[in-house]
């Protein structure tokens, strides 16, 4: 028989296996008002504290994939309370990831709870959160109040049916970087160089008298690609949000590619196959090629990963397909969005926030002078702090030179399946096109069949 | 026999059903009671995060998802447009020539090496044997950097190969590298594990055989092939099941080597199954889509373990004992 001791044991025992199970099962609990700071989601509502500036407190949490991204909204966030007095906006912002951030995003809005505020939402990663009922607020008023001032071509990455739900950090024009040290080698004027024929023949010239290719193409990346098929008048979308993957344009565009490759010789695939591989770093850092097309903000990446062509970097419009055609369109882009999940009671503050944050002329000189991303705000491009020379590339005033390119600016429109396409170009289409010169019609054809079959 | 109650530690189902309840006994100490109590977490747990799971993606591999918070059945359509799915035959048939390609490095070569440690031929085995396993130690996020900095144009590997007069290979930027890539790192991370799984294996075979067989004239190879090969089947069972369910799970080591890239590499050759379930996922999010890949893999790893396990006569075997036990009786 057992002792009453070793009885009482048996049923501690069971008692706190029980716990443990009950702990391990049950969810957040009432009594945990610990709130941990960086728990996505958890925001405090305004009033539950005494502000520090003599006005109402409200926390909004930011998720972002840059931290310069956040470091810049949080001093946004600061001119913002020191401009006014009726609101002191605290920004709790969250650097995580790329990849991570959009997963996460992606299951919080789906799960209905845990989403931030505010978020950065990366072009190719747009198309998922934009079907059916889109998840974030529309923006239409900011937008209208400020759209005489801005390139209004810069929120149709992040416009559904006519509403605009993103605001982007840069304008993010496409221009071709050149490597004066060859050109200039080669005897070719950089200036001079006005269409695709010129760009051609200054190739040609290029590699006979130094020996290296013009330029470079990627073939695990879209950016060569999704370019020049924007900028003969092509692209992934219409303005209409409808897909027109076969267009024309895009085969024409992907056909003159190859002819850059495979007749002219001109061009090879970028080492390490795109143009954010350290081998291509290295390689263009030893002028072992002479130019390539990457858009504005692709100008960060030069000073810490190709040291060597300090000053020898000159930035210049793309060439027109045709005399007097555009000269420029855009890509990539992060939007800033507001999602469905704040507190309706935030969603105003939110977006005052936001338009002051990106929407002003001040924001938008720092998106230049804090950020080295190109504005979308017209005026801006005539404001001194985006005149002065920049001794990185070639003492040019890099920010003016795009200001002369803007009314020959081609957009770039989204819609649903913007992400499914461009995981294709970056995995399939742009290595059979400029790898095995496959025949672009049947590319684009083959590509279309895939997404219509994703509907 | 049957054990006795007081003489045994752990009671078999037969033997709880067979004790006689007294009466009077406390509910808590009915030996049924104190049996659920203490699964109950394990069961608990087991339902929520494994159970509940699959039946959940089973169901949601039955609906179209491509918006948050809407979903439309459609039956097997998921299914269906696998069959067709360009993305998803380029993956099964990375998956495959992979698993494949580990189970012919990652089972022979390790034996082969745990079996020449054991015959006592090398000097510090012990030494030998830490030394095979540390790569183990190391963590998959650390290996794919490593190797992706190691298999660069400008590389160790390139490197190596140059001192040898052979040319430079674009290791992670061609197709037809995409899998040697992997597997070199396959063999570089599985093979001394594998090396201790045979050597605990060649270590239980009874010295009485080897030498009855040295007696008798056979050589090292002879004695491999007749005693080591066929007494350790079992645990080369072990280490193939375990080789071919690794091989379907790839993710980490392309997703590492082809972060650029999202884990696809050149041209898709370096995509796994389960690279192309996490992309359909939440790169695209086609949940539905997503979701019928995952049970697919799931039937395939089931499928194919199983015969592997048929082939080497494993549930044979089984019957075999249960029959040798039904007769003692």
């Amino acid at each position: 028989m057992l002792t009453k001791s070793v009885r009482y044991l048996r049923i501690l025992v069971m008692v706190v296996v029980l716990g443990m199970v009950v702990a391990a099962c049950g969810g957040e609990t009432g009594s945990d008002t610990t709130g941990a700071p960086d728990a996505p989601g958890e925001t405090e509502a305004p009033g539950d504290e005494e502000p520090s500036g003599g006005g109402e407190v409200v926390d909004l949490t930011f998720w972002t994939f840059v931290q310069a991204h956040a470091d810049f909204i949080e001093s946004q966030a600061a001119e913002y309370n020191a401009s006014q007095s009726e609101v002191e906006i605290r920004i709790e912002s969250t650097s995580i990831d790329w990849d991570d951030m959009h997963n996460r995003l992606l299951i919080a809005l789906q799960s209905g709870t845990g989403a931030p505020d505010l978020v950065d939402v990366e072009i190719s990663r747009f198309g998922p959160f934009s079907r059916g009922e889109v998840q974030f607020h529309p923006l239409t008023d900011i937008v209208e109040r400020n759209s005489e001032n801005l390139v209004s071509e810069r929120l149709a990455p992040y416009t559904v049916d006519g509403v605009p739900y993103g605001i982007d950090y840069h304008l993010g024009a496409y221009l071709m970087y050149y490597n004066t040290e060859i050109t200039d080698a080669a005897g070719v004027d950089i200036d001079a160089i006005q269409t695709w024929d010129d760009y051609i023949e200054a190739g040609l010239k290029v590699k006979e008298e130094v020996g290296v290719p013009m330029t470079t193409i990627e073939t695990s990346a879209g950016f060569s690609l999704n370019g020049l098929m924007l900028l003969n008048g092509g692209g992934r979308y219409d303005a209409d949000n409808n897909r027109i993957l076969e267009d024309p344009a895009n085969i024409e565009a992907a056909e003159f590619i190859q002819s850059l490759i495979f007749e002219h010789e001109i061009a090879v695939v970028a080492p390490g196959t795109e143009h954010h591989a350290v081998e291509f770093f290295e390689s263009f850092n030893a002028g072992e090629s002479a130019s390539f097309w990457m858009p504005q903000w692709y100008m960060i990446r030069f000073p810490e990963n190709m040291p060597d062509l300090e000053g020898k970097i000159k930035v210049r419009p793309l060439p027109a397909f045709e005399p007097g055609g555009a000269v420029t369109t855009m890509g990539g882009g992060t939007g800033t969005a507001i999602t469905l999940q704040i507190d309706p009671d935030k969603v105003e503050v939110a977006k005052d926030f936001l338009e002051f944050a990106k929407l002003t002329y001040d924001a938008q000189v720092k998106l230049w002078t804090v950020l080295g991303f190109d504005p979308f705000w017209l005026e801006v491009y005539d404001d001194p702090a985006l005149a002065e020379p920049d001794p990185w590339f070639g003492n040019e005033p890099v920010m003016a030179n795009i200001k002369d390119m803007l009314d020959r600016l081609i957009p770039e429109y989204t819609g649903p399946h913007y992400a499914e396409i461009s995981t294709r170009m970056g995995d399939v289409m742009a290595f059979e096109l400029f790898e095995e010169q496959r025949d672009a019609a049947e590319v684009f054809a083959e590509a279309e069949a895939e997404i219509a079959g994703m509907e | 026999m049957l054990p006795s109650p007081k003489s045994s530690v752990v009671l078999s189902d037969e033997d709880l059903g067979g004790q006689e309840r007294r009466p009077g006994t406390p509910f808590l100490q009915r030996p049924g009671v104190v049996a659920t109590v203490f699964l109950a977490p394990f069961l608990i747990l087991f339902s929520v995060f494994r159970v509940w799971p699959i039946i959940s993606a089973v169901s949601i591999s039955l609906q179209d998802i491509q918006s948050i918070g809407q979903g439309e059945f459609i039956g097997l359509g998921n299914y269906g447009s696998l069959l067709d799915n360009e993305s998803f035959i380029a993956a099964l048939k990375n998956t495959a020539l992979y698993t494949g390609g580990t189970l012919l490095l990652l089972v022979p070569i390790p034996l082969m090496l745990a079996a020449l440690l054991h015959s006592g031929s090398v000097k510090a085995p012990g030494a030998f044997r830490t030394i095979l396993f540390l790569p183990l130690l190391a963590g998959l996020v650390v290996v794919g950097v490593v190797f992706q900095l190691i298999l660069t144009e400008n590389g160790v590997m390139n490197a190596g190969l140059g001192l040898f007069g052979l040319p430079r290979l674009a290791w992670l930027d061609v197709p037809e590298l995409a899998l040697p890539s992997l597997l070199i790192v396959a063999v570089w991370r599985w093979t001394g594990i594998n090396i201790v799984y045979f050597s605990t294996g060649l270590a239980t075979i009874p010295n009485d055989l080897h030498e009855a067989a040295v007696i008798d004239g056979a050589s090292g190879i002879r004695r491999f092939l007749h005693i080591s090969l066929p007494l350790t089947k079992p645990i080369i069972l072990f280490v193939s099941v375990l080789t071919l369910i690794g091989g379907f799970q790839l993710f980490v080591e392309p997703f590492i080597l082809w972060a650029q890239q999202g884990g696809v590499g050149p041209n898709r050759a370096g995509m796994s199954i389960v690279v192309l379930l996490y992309r359909t996922a939440f790169t695209n999010f086609q949940l539905g889509l997503a979701s019928a890949i995952g049970v697919v893999l799931a039937l395939i790893i089931t499928v194919i373990a199983i015969v592997q396990l048929r082939a080497f006569g494993f549930f044979a075997r089984d019957e075999t004992n249960s029959g040798r036990r039904r007769r003692s009786r």
